[in-house]
């Protein structure tokens, strides 16, 4: 293969040097044909520059840990081709968030407001000796709410979350939200709503819609908060 | 972690995200809705003027087809409609019609370029 090079140019922050960020260009040969872009990270880290950060772990978009801004867009580093990507390759970390070094973001914030949806089922009538069934249509209702595996890509594209992340919950802890309250199985359909039903928790959500763009898993966050809101309508009409 | 939270950087957001049709659509609302809302002091400004004596009635006129009052009628209209079309858009977004990833994409595109085109008539009749 002809020694095709991919031009890079990537942000950079050690908390240690005091210094400001900056973007640093690197180029990295065309490894293979469907070569993904954290393969080129990690020829930057193994062969380039070792000190380069940035978290991964599955490499197939199923942990959803290489989360990142690539040309603008967020998306998962592990399952972007190289080739099609616009050179150089700006690659940021997400954004609005706090950069602990190079594209490591600080994700406390993120999960807390994932804990405060309460993601789990919840039932308070007795326990079936067997599963709780679910009809065919029930389960189908599931679909595209559970696949979400919180890599932070929406949310951090959300600009009225980048504004008022301290209180809108952003569309990832609303889709999980969304994920447990068409869940026949889960009782507590009301109180999460309850709990829900805020100018900033839920309604911060101005249909801007790019949690819909920047979802790797091509879920739809804004079509679920839509059916948040519709739920609540529902049960007061 | 010796760094606390308010040390370290923000990483870059408005400034590099890459605008998409839905963003634009979006924030377009939000601004055609801020020219909306100036509007209303303007409009009853233009109506007394408007319905005052013949001298102030001129005096209007004049303002009204002077270039600058051309320009601001002419965006207003352009406010009025995008305000509009983009708001049904919305209402089905709402009311679960247009939940789809490609129905959410289209209708943005459809909004913004069918304002493009209002812009472009109100333009040629003003």
């Amino acid at each position: 293969m002809a020694a095709e090079t991919i031009r890079l140019s990537i942000f950079r922050y050690d908390p240690e040097s005091g210094e400001q960020p900056r973007m640093q260009a690197f180029e990295v040969p065309l490894l293979r044909r469907g070569m993904k872009l954290l393969d080129a990270l990690h020829h930057i880290k193994w062969e380039i520059d070792g000190t380069l950060s940035f978290r991964r772990s599955c490499g197939e978009g199923v942990c959803g840990s290489d989360g990142m801004n690539i040309n603008g867009v967020n998306g998962l580093a592990c399952i972007t081709p190289v080739q099609g990507l616009r050179q150089p390759i700006h690659i940021r970390p997400l954004p609005g968030m706090h950069v602990l070094r190079d594209l490591v973001v600080d994700m406390d914030h993120f999960f807390a407001q994932y804990r405060s949806i309460e993601p789990w089922l919840q039932n308070d009538e007795p326990v079936p000796e067997h599963e709780r069934l679910q009809t065919p249509e029930e389960r189908a209702r599931l679909d595209g709410q559970y696949e979400c595996i919180l890599c932070a890509c929406c949310t951090t594209s959300c600009p009225s979350w980048w504004w008022n992340g301290d209180r809108f919950l952003g569309p990832a802890a609303l889709l999980q939200a969304n994920r447990w309250i068409v869940d026949s199985r889960d009782t507590s359909k009301g109180r999460r709503l309850d709990r829900l039903e805020d100018a900033y928790r839920l309604y911060r959500c101005h249909q801007i819609m790019n949690c819909m763009e920047a979802c790797p898993k091509e879920l739809n966050p804004t079509a679920a908060i839509d059916n948040i809101k519709r739920e609540i309508l529902n049960r007061k009409s | 972690m010796s760094h606390s939270r308010a040390e370290r950087p923000l990483s870059p957001r408005l400034s590099i995200y890459r605008w998409r049709a839905p963003m634009l659509a979006s924030l377009a609302h939000r601004v055609s809705g801020l020219v909306l809302v100036a509007s209303v002091p303007m409009y009853l400004w233009f109506l007394e003027g408007l319905t005052g004596d013949e001298a102030s009635f001129r005096h209007m006129l004049q303002v009204l087809h002077s270039p600058g009052g051309r320009l601001v009628l002419g965006l207003v209209c352009l406010a009025w409609f995008y305000h509009l079309l983009n708001g049904i858009r919305f209402l089905f977004v709402d009311a679960g019609w247009l939940e789809t990833r490609p129905a959410m994409r289209v209708s943005a595109r459809i909004v913004l370029w069918s304002a493009l085109v209002f812009a472009l008539v109100i333009g040629g009749l003003l």
